[in-house]
């Protein structure tokens, strides 16, 4: 008799989700973390006094996690305090404009007006063709299983309208965000979402070209930290009796004849179950966890063919003064242009640029308890995408270079003297998340995402190669965020469902 | 018949010689890169 029904390796919002479904579902479920806090990218930590998230800063489209908390019997604000977040952005662009943008769609309308009257049509078009296909679509592509052409058909006989957006899931993401707008700045504030699918505008599916609109749909912090998202649905479950246990790291799966049936932990032990989910990158379950010996030659074949995505290396600063900030996210963005040459002749050369987006997360502007009274929090993504591994160099030596470039770039934009206001300051190099969450190359969003790694393209949800296992996270359909790997582990629960319930 | 088919083929393939001259170099990038992921797909259809 198996220890468990269900395993989860790995506490991010995909494990937690499928656990705390299976929990609810009557299954008996353990959920193995090998770090010391739950949430992976999705999480927080304290140092110096200040509370840092890990990497994600936002949450957006929060669909999923309320069906989530339906699903579970109860409602989102049960569990998790959402606090909005308005303006969305400020920018700070090229040319040195500044200016924000609003969650409010008609005083959005006013600031195109003003910025950019030309692309008040595009502004219009842009909101009615986004907004119906959000509407519309959102819940089917989200929450639907789609691993396979008759999933993804059949997604489409039930939602008709989707036909529709067949163009948009070819299209670039610029090719997209050009059919309604000329201005440069209004091009700029809608390519560099891209990054947050991991590919730069000229790669990016089109789908993600309306992230900027979704934005407007209202984006939301946890009271607490990112981590409040995990926490809550890490209580949701446990009220269902799903186990989290912290610190344990599992080296291997248990297969036999192509099956599933446990795992096997660093310190030799070994906890049985009859299905396994696995909540780590898709390369790092097939290829380290499971083991090519394990898989047939198309799969090991199929796995390796996918690349990882980007690092953004990440700087924690905690500050005895208020920056001058206006939103919780500032972007000091660059022409789609430059945002592709970036890609193209530094992070693909492994080059670090020295100039290219940064982005300065203000989180104690939404939530000043993250900080000792009176003081403040940035994280920072500094001149991103860098690569995992800069010609020459490695980022272990790097850390202090990086630092003080950060720095630089903070003092030219967020706060001339902040060299004098920096209490604590400290990098996640690529290196670093490598090592925290166990993603190849420090990759964040599972792997690189293009049309050619969506749907029936990325890794199944339900393994082909390996009976009894599951995989969930931004390694599956619809890749790295809050919104996506939530609604990913809802799906992965659906298959442990019609499976095994 | 046949001939015809030479035809379009010979019609197709100029076509995309001419847009592939004529797109820009952002769009050949793209196309260069889709064009390397093509040759995985039903490796990843399945796993």
């Amino acid at each position: 008799m198996a220890d468990y029904d269900v395993i989860i390796i790995g506490a991010g919002l995909g494990g937690l989700t499928t656990g705390a479904l299976a929990a609810k579902e009557g299954f008996k479920t353990l959920v193995l973390e090998q770090s010391d806090i739950i949430g992976g990218c999705c999480s927080t930590f304290e140092a110096g006094g200040y509370k840092f998230d890990v990497g994600a800063s936002i949450v957006e489209v929060i669909q999923p996690l309320e069906r989530l908390f339906e699903m579970l019997g109860g409602k989102m604000s049960d569990y998790v305090e959402l606090i909005p977040c308005d303006p969305i952005y400020s920018f700070i662009t090229d040319d040195g404009q500044r200016f924000s943008i609003p969650t409010d769609i008609d005083e959005t309308t006013e600031l195109v007006k003003r910025i950019a009257p030309e692309d008040v049509e595009g502004w219009h078009r842009f909101c009615e063709k986004g907004l119906s296909m959000i509407e519309e679509s959102m819940d089917a592509i989200m929450l639907s299983p789609m691993s396979t052409f008759g999933e993804a058909m059949k997604v489409v006989a039930r939602n008709p309208k989707m036909v529709k957006m067949a163009p948009t899931f070819v299209r670039t993401h610029q090719g997209v965000i050009r059919s309604f707008y000329k201005n440069p700045v209004m091009l700029q504030s809608a390519a560099f979402q891209s990054y947050f699918a991991g590919a730069p505008p000229e790669l990016g599916s089109g789908v993600f070209g309306y992230i900027a609109l979704s934005e407007h749909l209202g984006i939301y912090y946890p009271k607490g930290g990112m981590i409040g998202i995990p926490n809550g649905i890490a209580r949701a479950g446990e009220n269902f009796g799903m186990e989290i246990k912290t610190e344990q790291k599992v080296e291997k799966l248990l297969i036999e004849n192509g099956t599933a049936f446990g795992v096997r932990l660093e310190d030799g032990s070994a906890i049985t179950s009859k299905l396994v989910v696995s909540n780590l990158n898709a390369q790092v379950t097939y290829l380290k966890l499971v083991g090519p010996a394990n898989l047939p030659n198309w799969a090991v074949k199929g796995i390796t063919s996918y690349e990882n995505s980007m690092p953004c290396p990440m700087i924690y600063v905690g500050l005895d003064k208020k920056p001058e900030l206006e939103a919780h996210h500032t972007i000091v963005t660059s022409s789609i242009e430059a945002m592709n040459d970036v890609w193209n002749n530094y992070y693909k050369k492994g080059i670090i640029p020295q100039t290219a987006m940064s982005l300065v997360c203000w989180p104690t502007e939404a939530d000043p308890s993250l900080a000792p009274e009176g003081k403040h929090i940035l994280n920072f993504l500094c001149n991103a995408p860098a690569p995992y591994a800069p010609i020459g160099d490695n980022w272990d030596r790097l850390k202090g270079w990086y630092k003080e470039a950060a720095i630089k770039e903070l003092e030219t934009h967020v706060l001339p003297d902040v060299r004098d206001h920096i209490e604590y300051i400290e990098v996640s190099t690529p290196l670093d998340f490598e090592r925290r969450l166990l993603h190849p190359e420090g990759g964040i969003y599972g792997l690189f995402s293009d049309m050619t790694t969506l749907a029936m393209f990325r890794p199944r949800a339900r393994s082909k190669a390996v009976k009894n296992l599951y995989l969930t996270g931004s390694s599956t359909h619809l890749g790295g965020g809050v919104p996506t790997t939530v609604a990913s582990g809802i799906v992965t629960s659906k298959f442990i469902s019609k499976d095994h319930g | 018949m046949k001939n015809l088919k030479k035809v379009v083929a010979v019609l197709v393939l100029a076509g995309a010689i001419a847009g592939w001259f004529q797109a820009s170099e952002s769009t050949r990038r793209y196309l260069k890169h889709i064009g390397k992921q093509v040759p995985y797909l039903p490796y990843r259809y399945f796993i």
